[in-house]
């Protein structure tokens, strides 16, 4: 091995080490610090068993209604352009640009009893803002662009000749759009929801301000992890921790998976 | 079957790209769509599939009028210059596609499949997916499930354009024989003339979204209807303001008694040599053999006289009846 590459090699393992190992260990380290009997117990925590269920509940919701809206959108942008799908486009990425916390205001100046939607709602006798549908609707938020980011540049790579040929073989839309469109984007999309699950179930900021963070109520997990630190009893929140992270790993086997279906698929693009 | 569009007529953001064509293709005929691109000749053949809308005219199929009917309903096989394979699919799959829509059952659809595989010498990929084939195989892969719904047209959008000078001319004759064997209208996009002569039956030249003539491919060549089928079909070289194929001008030594031309340059292509000759109004050149290159010898500077064998005729002044060639 030469010289330079040892450097490097050792400049890398640092860098990850101190920004990444070294603390994921630090958790792993405090939330087993009071042994297994503790652990046991402090996972059984009422609160905290009530946000990963509510977690469960958001991710189940948000994940595939983004899924929908993602597809959809991506061959609305890619197979009709107009001035409006090309805004659009542009518009899709805002929340990658705004700050979490900025997108919860918002939603929360919209759906409060006393804004622009929420009134209406209000007057229908449905309250959005610090319920279940306020979390979805801000991970929904925050997590929008994340599939067709991935859809739309697979669509314009495929063109339409596939699906054109298929129509000249006699099949009907319905039957191209499932046979052929569906199955040639299908690991970009599967792509995009591991992104989307791994945004859902992460998401703090924006979940924050719309959620009310009511314990037992409208805690996600994220959240009861921060109240715990903020109330002093850090032993839970570092199992909570070491659960979200735990999770986070499994979500980035699966995007690896996903990634490297995707990479062989456009490596065996061709023409 | 027979295929016939009147007023063809297409814009394209603002673009005219065919401007209200009208054509009559004969069953079993092989017929080349010819034009430089841009010409509109794609947009035409995807017009006659139903693939792409037209604004104004007709499209019919045997006599019947088939403008509003989707491609779907049309019995048309279509073959993309991409070949447009599906990529999820086993070539088996692939070819099976358009059986499987029109429901033909398992058995019965395995033993077509290998009759088309075996039609186009792809039996032995046939579990194979369209990556691990070369582009000489995907073409025929395409050509095999295209064929699979028995269409009554065949067209092809520049079947030849993505492979290499070798396995072009092998799939050209190749196709020939099978269009043949199968006795299938077809109807093929190609820019490259030296294809359409070699394959066609017939020659439809397109330019600027307009018919410029169409004909058979040795007539057309003889008597090209405009300057433009005259240049596009094959090299012309001006003498005194009057267009020649190569062949019609002969260089002769200066003592001959026809008008002598200074000699510009000397080209080799090949087994040809190009003299170029400094003419009073444009640049001539005349192509000779390697051997008559080496019995005149011509250099830059000497003066050789130039002899007219022929001069191109064109259909202007033949009779109107025969713009076709009359077989």
């Amino acid at each position: 091995m030469r010289r330079s590459s040892v450097v490097l090699r050792s400049v890398v393992i640092l860098y990850v080490g101190a920004l990444l190992a070294l603390p994921l260990g630090f958790i792993f380290q405090q939330a087993f610090v009071k042994g297994w009997s503790q652990f046991w117990s402090a996972l059984r925590d009422p609160a905290m068993d009530q946000a990963i269920w509510l977690t469960a509940k958001v991710v189940v919701l948000a994940v595939p209604l983004n899924v929908l809206f993602g597809v959809g959108v991506s061959l609305w942008i890619v197979r009709h352009p107009s001035k409006l799908s090309r805004a659009l486009d542009v518009v899709i990425d805002v929340p990658l640009a705004l700050s979490p916390i900025i997108v919860g205001l918002m939603l929360e100046l919209a759906y409060a009893q006393t804004g622009w939607f929420g009134s209406t709602f209000a007057y229908l006798g449905l309250k959005i803002m610090f319920t279940y549908w306020a979390i979805v609707l801000a991970s929904i938020f925050v997590s929008l662009p994340l599939v067709s980011r991935q859809v739309i540049p697979l669509l314009r790579e495929l063109g339409e000749h596939q699906e054109q040929t298929a129509a000249t073989l006699g099949a009907k839309p319905g039957r191209i759009f499932f046979t052929i469109t569906l199955r040639s984007i299908a690991w970009a999309a599967a792509y995009g929801v591991t992104l989307t699950l791994a945004r859902v179930i992460g998401e703090y900021g924006a979940v924050l301000i719309v959620s009310g963070n009511i314990a037992l109520l409208t805690q996600t997990l994220t959240l009861n992890i921060g109240a715990n630190f903020d109330s002093f009893n850090s032993y839970q929140g570092f199992v909570g921790s070491l659960l979200l992270g735990l999770i986070s790993v499994l979500v980035l086997g699966v995007i690896g998976i996903a990634r490297h279906r995707l990479e062989r698929k456009r490596y065996d693009s061709f023409v | 079957m027979t295929v016939s569009y009147s007023g063809v007529t297409k814009s394209y953001r603002g673009r005219l790209v065919l401007d209200g064509i009208s054509d009559v293709v004969n069953e079993g005929d092989l017929t080349a769509l010819l034009g430089p691109s841009g010409s509109g000749k794609s947009t035409l053949l995807k017009i006659i599939a139903g693939l792409t809308p037209l604004d104004s005219g007709r499209v019919s199929l045997a006599g019947k009028d088939v403008t509003n009917e989707p491609a779907r309903n049309r019995r048309i096989g279509f073959c993309f210059q991409d070949y447009a394979p599906f990529r999820h699919l086993s070539l088996r799959d692939n070819v099976a596609y358009g059986l499987k829509v029109q429901h033909v059952p398992r058995a019965k659809r395995r033993a077509q499949v290998d009759e088309l595989l075996a039609l186009v010498r792809l039996e032995a990929y046939a579990d194979q997916f369209p990556h691990q084939l070369s582009g000489g195989q995907r073409q025929r892969m395409a050509l095999a499930r295209a064929l699979a719904i028995k269409p009554d047209v065949l067209l092809l959008d520049e079947p030849f354009a993505a492979l290499d000078a070798q396995v072009r001319a092998e799939l050209r004759s190749w196709i020939r024989s099978l269009q043949k064997e199968v006795g299938i209208t077809t109807i093929l996009v190609t820019h490259d003339q030296a294809e359409a002569m070699e394959i066609s039956d017939r020659i439809v030249i397109l330019n600027e979204g307009r018919i410029e003539q169409a004909g058979r491919p040795s007539f057309v060549y003889d008597h090209p209807a405009t300057d433009f089928v005259a240049s596009f079909l094959g090299p012309i070289t001006t003498l005194g303001g009057i267009a020649y194929r190569p062949h019609e001008l002969e260089l002769v030594a200066p003592d001959e008694g026809v008008e002598t031309y200074e000699v510009r340059d000397v080209v080799r292509l090949g087994f040809e040599v190009r003299v170029v000759l400094e003419d009073a109004d444009a640049t001539t050149w005349v192509q000779l053999s390697h051997d008559q290159a080496k019995q005149l010898n011509p250099r830059a500077g000497q003066r050789y006289g130039v002899r007219v064998r022929a001069k191109v005729p064109t259909v202007k002044d033949a009779p109107a009846a025969d713009h076709e060639g009359a077989k």
